[in-house]
């Protein structure tokens, strides 16, 4: 193992950390002080020549794409968002969650179409437009970075598109889902370049997972 | 007065001496294989019209093409790639030659898109084309070629991976799937998105052998044993056709002894509504996509008029920079032999010696007006020419 070069894995903070850190050390992939609070930017195994990196979320398909990670594990929402190129070897199963357009319930019109050319408040601009897009609407997209239930009530929009795990923030907030636009989980995603020239060790990584998620899979 | 623009536009860059000396030199280095392996350089307008451009290609090319219109108001744009302009050149000006025919070119090229470090929106690209051959031995020719170009451009650490689209083929034909079908099926395979590939096989119900033959694609990577491997999951005769295909230009590989830098990989289908054979990309470590890419187009002609097998391949010239400089290698090409200073009797006496000396092949620089000897010395090394002449009386 000596000369074999390192494979740098990028893994996301927040929810989906822990989940993974969790199922790569059932193939034994884990480093000493893998933790989120860890003060060190890269942790290394040297042993098995890993190195882990923690990033903010929205920046894992990033170091994919420009290969400064061989691998990372991120939301399939994530992913589309960045509309970067990366290849998407497996999905994990875990993380689930959908991407939906929502209405303040009081203010909810009969269609889908009847909120064209309206203002949507959203982290996913680039989904929400492909979706809107596909249903031939035009609307006016506004990036927001948080709080995105807070635009319908305050009055910057007429609806959102956002995450929903449980649905308990749209009820806090009197929201109702009016379209469900895409399903997501996590998934594991490869540098297309590291996938061919790590190629061996990136596929037995690939099998061993699959085996562990077929049998979590045939237990649920 | 107007707002200077000093910045260049979106996806496109300058090259300062030092960096355009290297891309010379790579490019000069590219070009005498190309000439040995019989090559010869055409040159092709620029600009073509925006049909002939997207003449073929059932890809969404033409959102990535820089357009204008003519005159006339015909849409013109700057060509994307070279293959397609040499198809238009073959099938009419060159259509009487003897073929085969071995075209070469360099030359920049243009495409829309999102910029990364060696991906701007203006690229340079070195390349051949090997036009009238069906031959395997063609094809081998082309890979040993891409391989010899890489190797005296100065990168060693390097792999190429070698596929053939008809591989994926026949096992879509196995099932009589739809157009739509398979072109969904193929966009995954490239772009390796095997949870969208596997969710769409399992939705299709096909025989079980079919159905892991299509999620193994992807993964049939790896060295001769691949070939057998593959067998295993070739339904038909198309698809075991393209294998030995791919095992007799490997044997000629061998031949050529650049064999030890092919990697077999039939998850490698490049853009399908183009090829027909064998497909091939090089990869460096430490570089995100490819260095060079190829591969057997044996229909594109056709759409041109003139029915003719066809294979080739091009280099990303920057790409190659970058893969050098990644690699450690740091050279700097720009040649400085002598400074020739003078006081004020001797301009003539100067100017006669940086004649002789430039006859000679040296690099000289001639002061533009008399100096001190110090002041001239100076000259030399800000400059950085290794030697100083300075005329005196």
């Amino acid at each position: 193992m000596i000369n074999e070069p390192y494979i740098t894995i990028a893994l996301p903070k927040g929810k989906l950390f822990g989940l993974s850190t969790e199922l790569l050390k059932k193939i034994g992939w884990t480093a000493e002080n893998l933790t989120e609070k860890s003060r060190k930017l890269v942790i290394t195994n040297e042993e098995k020549r890993l190195n882990f990196i923690i990033t903010k979320t929205a920046d894992v398909p990033t170091y994919v794409e420009y290969g400064a990670a061989d691998i990372g594990i991120i939301g399939k929402d994530v992913i589309a968002e960045s509309g970067k190129d990366v290849y998407e070897l497996l999905d994990l199963g875990f993380g689930k969650c959908h991407l939906m357009m929502a209405v303040p319930k009081d203010k909810k019109r009969p269609n889908l179409q009847d909120y064209a050319h309206t203002r949507v408040v959203t982290k996913f601009p680039h989904i929400a437009e492909q979706f809107f897009t596909s249903q031939g609407m035009q609307m006016e997209y506004i990036k927001l970075n948080g709080s995105i239930e807070l635009g319908p009530i305050i009055g910057l929009s007429e609806s959102i598109v956002d995450i929903v795990e449980t649905g308990t923030t749209l009820r806090e907030n009197n929201l109702e889902e009016i379209v469900n636009i895409m399903d997501a989980t996590a998934r594991l995603i490869v540098n297309p370049v590291s996938f061919k020239l790590k190629f061996e060790r990136i596929n037995a990584m690939v099998t061993e997972l699959k085996k562990i998620l077929q049998s979590k899979y045939k237990m649920a | 007065m107007s707002k200077k623009i000093l910045e260049t536009p979106y996806g496109t860059q300058d090259f300062l001496p030092r960096e355009a000396a290297i891309k010379r030199v790579i490019e000069q280095k590219v070009f005498k294989i190309f000439k040995r392996y019989g090559y010869e350089e055409v040159v092709t307008p620029t600009i073509e019209y925006l049909e002939t451009l997207t003449m073929g290609s059932s890809r969404t090319i033409e959102e990535h093409l820089f357009k204008m219109f003519d005159r006339s108001n015909r849409t013109l744009a700057l060509h994307h790639e070279m293959t397609t302009p040499i198809a238009r050149l073959v099938s009419s000006r060159l259509k009487d030659s003897s073929m085969p025919l071995k075209l070469s070119y360099n030359t920049n090229v243009f495409r829309y898109e999102q910029t990364l470090p060696g991906r701007q929106c203006e690229f340079y690209q070195a390349g051949v084309e090997l036009l009238g051959s069906s031959s395997t031995c063609a094809d081998a020719e082309i890979i040993a070629l891409a391989v010899e170009c890489l190797q005296s451009a100065g990168l060693n650490d390097f792999e190429l991976c070698l596929g053939q689209v008809e591989f994926a083929s026949g096992i879509m034909e196995q099932n009589n799937l739809d157009v739509e079908t398979k072109e969904f099926l193929k966009t995954a395979i490239e772009h390796h998105d095997i949870v969208a590939l596997e969710k769409r096989v399992d939705e299709l119900q096909l025989s079980k052998t079919t159905a892991d033959s299509l999620k193994q694609i992807p993964y049939l990577h790896g060295g001769k044993e691949i070939i057998n491997k593959a067998h295993n999951f070739a339904l038909n005769e198309r698809s075991r056709r393209a294998l030995d295909n791919l095992s007799e230009i490997y044997r000629l590989l061998e031949v050529y002894n650049v064999a030890d830098k092919i990697v077999f990989d039939l998850g490698l289908i490049r853009d399908f509504s183009y090829y027909t054979g064998m497909v091939f990309e090089a990869y460096a470590p430490n570089l995100g996509y490819s260095l060079a890419g190829g591969g057997r187009y044996d229909h594109m002609l056709k759409d041109f008029g003139l029915a003719c097998p066809a294979t080739g391949f091009a280099l990303g010239i920057e790409r190659i920079m970058l893969a050098r400089k990644r690699q450690g290698i740091v050279e700097d090409y720009r040649v400085r032999d002598i400074y020739i200073g003078y006081d004020a009797a001797n301009v003539n006496e100067a100017i006669k010696d940086a004649q002789r000396l430039r006859s000679e092949g040296k690099v000289i620089e001639l002061a533009l007006m008399p100096q001190s000897e110090d002041e001239a010395r100076q000259s030399q090394h800000d400059k950085g020419y290794n030697e100083l002449i300075y005329l005196s009386n």
